[in-house]
């Protein structure tokens, strides 16, 4: 079975430009996307670098396009994606995230990320998968609420308290 | 209206949940290729029940070239289990869960368990 790429879709209680903020800027971006964000304000076809709040290395690629929603368009802001984080997933050939920003109307802006070109990476494509979710999730409640998802605590510890 | 309903709503149907499990084994299918797993169906009734599902956001249809694929999309119950489950419980919810997999799945245990309980 070949690996098809992920599609993610959430509606956001934001106008489509804070949502657009809340991905492309650090002072967003690292207070829901796991502490990271870019070492420089990212740049369309230029190359980019994130980093978590210790400054380790989290991700690396090249911004392919970035066009901010207006009234008659939708945002689309597309990276090239290399993995840093695990030395497992950065011996992976680099894979394709797309960001769509959307008026929905009501309020609500629409955010479909595709997460695609993992058909050489399928240990990108299993870490991914489910973190995303939480991604998305922690940046509707943050931009909802002013106040991101609460920090997961690392699998292994929940399996020693679960064991012990 | 509140979204938590529409999911309710569609995750209500064993044939919606059948179409899920689908797409959960194998994501970004057409609906030539979930019409072909459900042959009982007609290709109408599976574009509706497709329809609900989108409706309630959980599948999500993208064009590659002239095709449309149809995607799980899993954001919507994950809201939905973040409403009454924080997300530490949760984890610890799914270690749990999976625990009991795990001593249920083996036979030895499972003997044990039994002798436990007769």
């Amino acid at each position: 079975m070949s690996l098809t790429a992920h599609v993610y879709q959430i509606y956001i209680g934001a106008t489509p430009e804070r949502v657009w903020s809340a991905i492309t800027e650090s002072e967003w971006t690292r207070r829901y996307f796991h502490t990271t964000e870019f070492v420089e304000p990212p740049k369309p076809g230029r190359p980019y670098r994130t980093v978590g709040a210790d400054g380790r290395p989290a991700i690396d690629g090249i911004i392919e396009e970035m066009r901010p929603p207006t009234d008659r368009s939708p945002g689309r802001f597309v990276q090239t994606w290399h993995t840093l984080y695990d030395p497992e997933l950065s011996d992976e050939p680099p894979s394709s995230v797309e960001w769509t920003v959307e008026d929905a109307g009501e309020g609500l802006t629409r955010v479909r990320l595709v997460h695609s070109n993992l058909e050489r990476s399928p240990r990108t494509w299993e870490n991914v998968k489910d973190g995303w979710v939480w991604i998305l999730d922690s940046m509707k409640t943050l931009l909802e609420t002013g106040h991101p998802l609460p920090r997961v605590r690392d699998d292994e510890s929940v399996r020693q308290a679960v064991s012990s | 209206m509140e979204q938590g309903v529409e999911v309710f709503r569609a995750l209500a149907d064993s044939t919606r949940r059948a179409l899920l499990d689908s797409l959960f084994s194998r994501d970004g299918q057409t609906l030539n290729e979930l019409c072909a797993r459900f042959p009982e169906m007609t290709r109408f009734g599976v574009m509706k029940h497709l329809s609900v599902l989108a409706e309630a956001n959980l599948v999500v249809t993208a064009r590659q070239g002239r095709t449309k694929r149809h995607y799980l999309n899993p954001v919507p119950i994950e809201q939905v289990a973040n409403r009454w489950i924080s997300k530490y419980a949760a984890r610890f919810t799914s270690a749990l869960v999976a625990l009991d997999e795990q001593v249920a799945a083996d036979p030895e245990t499972e003997m044990s368990r039994k002798a436990e309980t007769a």
